[in-house]
């Protein structure tokens, strides 16, 4: 009896014994499933799609490309400039970097020093194994695809290292090696000019592996073209030739801040690269100034200015977080407060400067004969939007008072939104496209003509671009056919001309922010209180206008030209150099 | 369900009343009144019997005053000589002393009652009837749980504290960790939520482009313990550290158990008790040991209860003027121009336009006073010699503290419905062969508003009073432009959202003495499998809000904000696990005279499956054995070759090891022979080499190269939003070496028994030191373009001490104890990789793990000059009422190199104070808990700021503000000056940690009380009842808190603490 009960167990623990080591044979994955790709499946020497590869492409363009539109905290860069400041209350992150109240250890807001170097390292991987993919893709002329893909990675990545060279400076050039965690990476600095040096030599090198414009289809539609390439060359020289960098290096003996010594025909090559990319005559300015931004490149939609955008798709996002919020059932946040500076800096619709005699400028009805890229850049009290006048007096809908966050200077954005001015129906938004353009035809004019008027003054082509720009945004030509430009300046006037020029044309695409940086005038424009309009409407309807100040900016000179090298970078790293005084 | 339920209670409840109604007195004993007018001795006989009538073997029945004894057999029977008038004493480690004077000689039957407190007996030596000398009550030694087994308290050299069923069940809670806290020294129980927080969030993700993707990415598993954050001997820092739970001798993450099926939680706590959990063994143990058969007749215990809970510590919002009057001096404060004008600071204050101008105490519209909480228990137990049983039925039902409306015909409050079984069945096939089955089932099924609790309670933390009213004329929700729910709609009218949680876990235990081949040699086999799933249902919708307003001409118009969103109805899988476990042991037990041996050989493998994961396998090849001499010498050793499948191939095993010693001095002769009074004096010591395979809470197969997928990414082409994208494994470089955390643990220990272990007492020194402790490298430079993952980088120290000293006795019948317990914890940062620091005062090596830093306050800023002469903050310029930080390095500005340790950096003290009687049928207990040298970082932005940017306005604020700077109160003021919008200068400065929020989190809680009255048994006895119990206990009846506002430990917007006050009753049959 026992003996059999025994037995009884002794079979159970065999079976016990047996079932676990059945159990240890592999019946799953040795490899998880969500980590089965690896590098030979990422970039697959068997896949002639390279489908694997090209979506690895796509999220280094993700990373790379920025989406200006409220990116910094809800807010628009250009808040932190002269031109804007951010109707949210307290203080909001983008007005510390408007008044300094950043440091090295706490950085602003436009910190991008991280993101960046991570999608160059992205960038590296792809340009470094798509060799090994088979693509057999064609471009339309029959070239194959994979060297244009490569050369995508290669732009994007020179675009990233622009970036920080803009913001920081020289930076550490990591060229095509991947780092591993046993690898050294206390590197050093590059000099201001090995960056530039470098992202020119990119532009050059990728430029005729690229698509034309004319060779985008529609499922290519938002990639790098050639024009893109040569855009940011030019863009690159420009500010390579700037006076922050090119003669007014804030460390003058410093090779990491800039060049050590003046030297003008880095203007010729910023001119050049830009009249070279304009004799393309594949971009053309868009009819109507406001159309430049809601409308879709070619081959999907008719815009023939922008060379280089990120899609935002079809959407009411920037009409809801900056229009006017006295419009409850359409929506709106009204987050970003354009500048009474801003506002100054447009001429009337003769082309005339506000102060200008003649200018039939009228402080008592400001708004009237004015360019008309103002209306289609802000919205001010008495404009007309969603089948009524926006009301930005005290009191007024779109300015009540009280808790709720409003305009701070009686001005909301309007650049970017679809024409909401009257609509049909009920008084809402529409879905419009928001592609965020980070370069557009009409900047390359403005980088040619700057440069021109630098290197050998204000020939007929500087004015020439001028006219163009002028004529598109509807300012009368007048009489003498001069859209109301003084003939015969002197390259001075004309840099005041020009510099005003860009900062109307280009309000809110995130140029003024580094161009008072770059022309070395921060001091200066930072050094003027911000002010917006105070307006009260008296009963019977008159209005009275008074300027007030709105928020004074901090720019502590030189130290705030270049934004301080992250403290943990430094600390961790002796061989990088942070910036001067910071 | 319920209703039947409660009807059954109803009942119940009446015959509990009935009884009481006829309470007289109260008799321990019955007896045949026959007269004796004889003083000679004479031959008592009698019956002792325990609580549940059943007759009671191993009571010692002692005659006072005489050196004699005797102990009562099987059938429960004893005689004794005594004589009239006589006193005998009954004791049994598990009951309280009975005392009674002899009246006559006619047989008496007596009935125990159980004690409140366990109590470890050590041999005491007396004189039998028959003139024997003979070492006592080893009979009833008490067995403590050891892992995988059980072991006589004298035999360990390991430091064991535990506590048992009837500490548990007096506290009337959801989960067995509220039992825990302030009553095991070692372990800190620290509460985090008031309420459970189910997984209400899908496990994947249907994405148009990759089909179903995880949405978590780590491989540790689901835990029912969201209430708590339990840490051993203070070690918890870092992931993935707190004590394995280990259910019925299975590692399962069971805390959510009723506390009344629980027989004892037991903590192991050195470095040689756990030994045998290999890779997890630095972590320590708690074994949660439930109900286990007890042969005999059927034992029936039904215990059913309702309690009244309400919340502490919910902070004081302003009344409306008050919020207006703040909020304008902040605006002006800041430069702004004021909100409110005087006449909204009358219409705020008198209530004149309610619609216009509301004040809205938000905590008393929608909270409710005092949900209940209500359990009911059933346990039976019983069987012969061939098999035993046990069933265990448990029912709880939670509320929580929502307002719902009768218009619902579903319910949305919060709550938490338990159901449990728990049935355990031996058999002894032969003498040689035992086979144990249990079956355990759980169901949960939770509640909760459709608006999610989370997120109510942020909103009712975060939304003035001022906001909206509550509802409109027309009887609409209130709300407007900014506020487009309503929060009263949020708990009533927006649906809910239902989880389920399911557990089955099958165990069977065979164990086979295999005696005849070996003497003392034994088998044994277990086998588990358990199955958990969790789902959740949601059916939320959103109620819109109107916002409405008076023309100049008298209309009333109603405009409406946010959408009606119909409601939904997601059905989604949250969680599901599988576990196997499998054990093989072999062992050998034997004494050779005075010579004790036991060794085992132990196999045992884990193995999970959790959510979409690979399966993880943890295996165990252990080896231990302990010796002994006449159990005065002790010696015992184990190792234990432990591998964890989530390392790399080829890394994945390692050896663990530990010992201890331990010196019996109580049974030296020269003490056993001469001292009587000294019942157990040993001195032990262990040491163990542990580890931690944490690599889990750090990610998923994080050794390897691979590429994941991200969608959507970027929109190429005329599609958007975006086709899918690759990444290198998430933005983290991998860690090839990764490997576990070890511990090199020792442990010195002094059991003290005095007195007739009437007084006892445990003293531990604890020394251990971790290292290979997961951090991320100092050097964690972006230039690579990726994250550094954690390494094992840090080595850190943890030492202390921790004493628990009892004394029980009894004065005739009046049974009592006290019973207290300290720990006194201290750590230090021995090595972190450190990045390069320019000043002394900011490291953070050699300072306590986990020490906070921040900058230091240095009062308020008075006056301009003093702002002048002052640093601060690089471009801000301060005001007067601005909190003045220290510039620690003098260079005129306040930064990183000002950042110092805040706060104590002395060891932190644990204790916990048990106290309580038994006396005339009435049991008494008391636990007082509280922790010294602690800290508390309070700076809730709501509440301790106030006036945040939010809704396009600013958010609610507290009473404590009124104690803020102004030019008035500058001498007592204990706030900064108030500012709108969240000026991070004083809450957030630099986004570092600052002083002036550091309180002191000192605080002590009367934890739990209980009353209970047994029903004398000459009253029940007619109802065919063994015994009858009435209770009345509550949970954190009286907190004390250094630092007053709100509760220590649990804030808003976390589930408030509850106050419960429970009421019920227990018959045993």
């Amino acid at each position: 009896m026992n003996n059999i009960k025994y037995n009884i167990f002794l079979y159970i623990l065999i079976g016990i014994t047996a079932s676990m080591l059945s159990s240890c044979k592999k019946s799953y994955e040795t490899v998880p499933l969500g980590q089965q790709i690896n590098l030979s499946l990422a970039f697959d020497p068997k896949d002639s799609l390279g489908t694997e590869a090209l979506e690895f492409l796509l999220n280094v363009y993700n990373v790379a490309t920025p989406y200006g539109y409220n990116r910094l905290s809800g807010n628009f860069l250009d808040a932190a400039s002269d031109d804007a400041i951010s109707s949210a209350s307290g203080i909001p992150d983008i007005q510390k970097l408007a008044t300094g109240a950043f440091s090295a250890a706490s950085p602003n807001v436009d910190n991008v020093w991280s993101s960046y170097y991570t999608a160059i390292r992205s960038a590296t991987v792809f340009i470094v194994y798509i060799n090994r993919v088979p693509l057999a893709e064609k471009l339309p002329n029959g070239n194959p695809a994979r060297p244009a893909y490569r050369s995508e990675a290669r732009f994007l990545r020179a675009l990233m290292y622009f970036e920080l060279l803009k913001r920081y400076g020289g930076v550490p050039l990591l060229g095509d090696t991947i780092r591993q965690i046993t690898d050294n990476v206390q590197l050093p600095r590059n000099s201001f000019a090995d960056c530039v040096n470098y992202i020119v030599n990119e532009c050059n090198n990728i430029t005729d592996s690229l698509r034309t414009q004319s060779q985008v289809t529609p499922s290519n539609y938002g990639r790098v073209t050639q024009g893109a390439a040569m855009a940011l060359k030019a863009r690159v020289l420009l500010y390579a030739a700037s006076p922050l960098f090119n003669g007014g290096n804030i460390d003058p003996t410093n090779p990491l801040t800039g060049y050590t010594s003046y030297d003008i025909n880095r203007w010729k090559l910023a001119a050049d690269a830009a009249s070279s990319l304009m004799s393309l005559g594949t971009y053309s300015l868009m009819p109507k100034y406001s159309d430049a931004f809601i409308t879709q490149a070619t081959p999907i939609g008719s815009n023939t200015e922008m060379i280089f955008w990120r899609q935002g798709g079809s959407n009411i996002s920037v009409e809801q977080n900056n229009g006017p919020i006295g419009y409850t059932s359409a929506g709106g946040n009204g987050i970003t407060s354009p500048t009474q500076n801003l506002v100054d800096a447009f001429p009337t619709d003769s082309g005339k400067a506000i102060t200008d005699a003649g200018s039939q400028y009228d402080p008592n009805n400001p708004y009237n004969h004015r360019d008309p890229r103002l209306k289609m850049t802000v919205m001010y009290n008495g404009f007309l939007w969603l089948n009524r006048p926006v009301q930005t007096f005290d009191g007024g809908l779109d300015k009540p008072g009280g808790v709720i966050q409003q305009t701070k200077t009686s001005y909301y954005l309007r650049k970017f939104m679809g024409s909401f001015e009257s609509v049909s129906g009920s008084a809402i938004y529409s879905n419009t496209y928001h592609d965020w353009i980070s370069f557009r035809y009409a900047e390359v004019m403005l980088n040619f003509a700057e440069a021109t008027n630098e290197f050998s003054g204000p020939t007929q082509d500087v004015y020439n671009v001028l006219y163009a720009l002028r004529n598109r945004a509807g300012i009368f030509s007048g009489t003498a056919n001069n859209y109301g430009l003084k003939q015969g300046m002197s390259q001075s006037e004309m840099r005041v001309v020009l510099q005003n020029e860009r900062r109307v044309e280009l309000a809110f695409e995130e140029q003024r922010f580094f161009d008072i940086r770059r022309w070395k005038i921060a001091s200066q424009a930072y050094n003027i209180p911000l002010t917006g309009m105070d307006i009260q409407q008296a009963t019977n309807g008159q209005i009275f206008y008074n300027i007030i100040p709105v928020l004074t900016p901090v720019f502590r000179d030189p130290q705030m030209y270049l934004y301080p090298i992250p403290y943990t970078e430094v600390i961790m790293n002796p061989n990088m150099k942070q910036n001067p005084s910071w | 369900m319920t209703k039947t339920i409660f009807k059954k209670c109803v009942s119940l409840l009446t015959i509990v009343v009935l009884l009481f109604s006829q309470v007289c007195t109260a008799s321990y004993y019955s007896q045949t009144k026959t007269f004796l007018t004889d003083t000679s001795t004479f031959l008592l006989r009698g019956i002792v019997f325990d609580d549940f009538g059943h007759p009671l073997q191993g009571v010692v029945i002692e005659k006072k005053g005489a050196a004699t004894f005797t102990v009562t057999d099987e059938k429960g029977n004893f005689q004794i000589s005594a004589n009239l008038n006589c006193s005998l004493v009954f004791k049994h480690s598990k009951f309280n002393d009975i005392e009674l004077s002899v009246k006559n000689n006619s047989a008496i039957s007596i009935k125990m009652t159980e004690r409140y407190l366990n109590k470890i007996n050590y041999a005491v030596s007396k004189t039998t009837l028959t003139s024997d000398t003979e070492y006592l009550s080893t009979s009833n030694f008490k067995k403590v749980k050891i892992l995988y087994g059980e072991n006589n308290a004298e035999n360990l050299v390991s430091p064991i504290s535990a506590v048992y069923s009837n500490e548990l069940s007096t506290t009337p809670a959801s989960s067995y960790m509220y039992g825990l806290v302030g009553r095991l020294p070692g372990l800190n129980v620290n509460q985090l939520s008031g309420f459970r927080t189910p997984l209400t969030s899908p496990l994947t993700s249907l994405d148009i482009f990759v089909g179903n993707i995880p949405n978590n990415n780590s491989g540790a598993g689901p835990t029912d313990n969201t209430e708590f954050a339990i840490q051993l001997r203070g070690h918890g820092n870092s992931a993935g550290q707190s004590p394995i739970a280990i259910v019925d001798g299975v590692q399962r993450e069971y805390y959510s158990l009723d506390p009344e099926s629980i027989e004892s939680v037991t903590l192991l706590k050195d470095g040689l008790s756990p030994l045998l959990l290999g890779q997890n063994s630095s972590r320590g143990a708690l074994l949660i040991t439930t109900k286990h058969p007890q042969a005999g007749p059927p034992r029936l215990s039904i215990t059913a209860e309702t309690g009244m809970q309400s919340s502490l510590g919910l902070p004081d919002p302003l009344a409306a003027y008050q919020y207006a009057y703040l909020l304008n001096e902040a605006l002006l404060n800041d430069g702004k121009s004021p909100a409110y004008t005087s006449a909204d600071f009358n219409a705020y204050r008198t209530g004149s336009d309610p619609i216009g101008h509301p004040n809205v105490n938000w905590y008393n519209t929608i909270l409710k006073n005092n949900p209940l909480m209500s359990r009911l228990n059933l346990d039976v137990t019983g069987g012969g010699a061939v098999a035993r049983y046990v069933v265990s039925l448990n029912y709880m039902n939670q509320q929580g503290m929502f307002q719902s409306s009768s218009s619902n015909s579903y319910n949305t409050n919060l709550d938490l419905k338990r159901y449990t079984i728990n049935s355990k069945v031996d058999i002894d096939v032969n003498k040689q062969f035992t086979i144990s089955m249990q079956l355990f089932g759980r169901l949960q099924d939770g509640n909760q508003p459709g608006a999610g609790t989370g997120t109510i309670l942020n909103t009712l933390l975060s939304t003035p009073n001022n906001a909206y009213p509550v509802i409109n004329p027309d009887g609409s929700y209130g709300g407007n432009a900014n506020y487009t729910n309503n929060l009263l709609s949020m708990v009533e009218s927006s649906g809910y959202i239902q989880d389920h949680v399911r557990d089955v876990m099958a165990n069977l235990d065979l164990k086979y003495k295999l005696d005849k081949f070996i003497p003392g040699l034994w088998a044994d086999a277990k086998g588990d499998v358990s199955v958990q799933s969790a789902n959740t249902l949601n059916r939320s919708k959103q109620t819109p809000v109107f916002d409405m307003t008076l023309s100049s001409t008298g209309d009333t118009t109603y405009k409406r904000f946010g959408s009606t969103v119909n409601q939904i109805n997601t059905y989604n899988t949250t969680s599901w696990a599988r576990y196997w476990f499998a054990q093989l042991s072999l062992g050998y037990d034997k004494s050779f005279k005075k010579n004790n041996v036991g060794v085992a050989m132990v196999f045992d493998q884990k193995k999970s499956l959790i959510n979409y994961d690979l399966p993880s396998l943890l295996t165990n090849w252990s080896l231990k054995g302990n010796y002994n001499y006449a159990q005065k010498y002790l010696i015992e050793a184990a190792a234990n070759y432990s591998g964890y499948n989530r390392y790399q191939p080829g890394h994945q095993f390692g050896l663990f090891y530990a010992g201890g010693l331990g010196w019996n001095i109580a049974k030296e002769n020269f003490i056993k022979n001469n001292i009587s009074w000294i019942n157990q004096l040993k001195l032990r010591g262990s040491y163990g080499r542990t580890g931690n395979a944490n690599i889990d809470s750090y990610g998923y197969y994080n050794w390897m190269n691979y590429f994941t997928t991200v969608v959507p990414t970027y929109a190429m082409g005329s599609s958007y939003p975006g086709q899918a994208g690759l990444v290198e494994q998430n933005g983290t470089l991998s860690n090839v070496n990764a490997t576990w955390e070890k511990a090199d643990k020792i442990d010195i220990g002094l059991d003290i028994s005095l007195f007739n272990n009437h007084l006892q007492a445990n003293l531990d020194y604890y020394n251990e030191r971790y290292f290979d402790v997961m951090q991320q490298r100092g050097a964690t430079i972006q230039l690579i373009g990726m994250n550094y993952p954690y390494e094992n980088i840090g080595i850190d120290r943890y030492k202390g001490t921790e004493l628990t000293v009892t004394y029980q006795n009894s004065i005739r019948n009046f049974n009592y104890f006290i019973t207290g317990n300290a720990s006194f914890q201290a750590s230090k940062v021995l090595y972190m990789d450190e990045q390069y620091r320019q000043y002394a005062w900011n490291k953070q090596t050699g300072h306590p793990v986990g020490q906070r830093y921040g900058l230091i306050a240095d009062g308020l800023f008075q006056s301009i000059t003093e702002i002048a002469s002052s640093a601060s903050i690089v471009g801000y310029t301060p005001h007067v009422g601005d909190i003045k930080y220290k510039d620690l390095n003098h260079d005129g500005v306040i930064d990183q190199f000002d950042v110092a340790p805040i706060g104590k950096q002395k060891p932190v003290i644990y204790y916990g104070l048990t106290l309580g009687f038994n006396f005339k049928g009435f049991d008494f207990s008391a636990l007082i808990q509280g922790v010294q040298n602690r800290d508390q970082y309070v700076n809730n932005s709501y509440i301790d700021a106030g006036f945040q940017s939010q809704n396009n306005s600013y958010s609610q604020a507290y009473q404590q503000l009124l104690g803020r700077w102004t030019p008035e109160t500058a001498a007592y003021a204990t706030y900064p000056r108030l500012t709108a919008g969240g000026n991070a200068y004083n809450s957030n400065p630099l986004y570092y940690s600052n002083s002036f929020f550091m309180k002191n989190g000192n605080y002590f809680r009367l934890k739990n009380i209980n009353i209970a009255y047994n029903i004398p048994d000459k009253l029940i006895r007619k109802y065919k009842v063994a015994g009858i119990k009435i209770f009345v206990n509550a949970q954190n009846l009286f907190t004390h808190a250094a630092y007053g506002a709100g509760d220590p430990e649990v804030s808003m917007p976390n589930y408030p603490i509850q106050r419960v006050i429970n009421t019920g009753f227990n018959i045993k049959m």
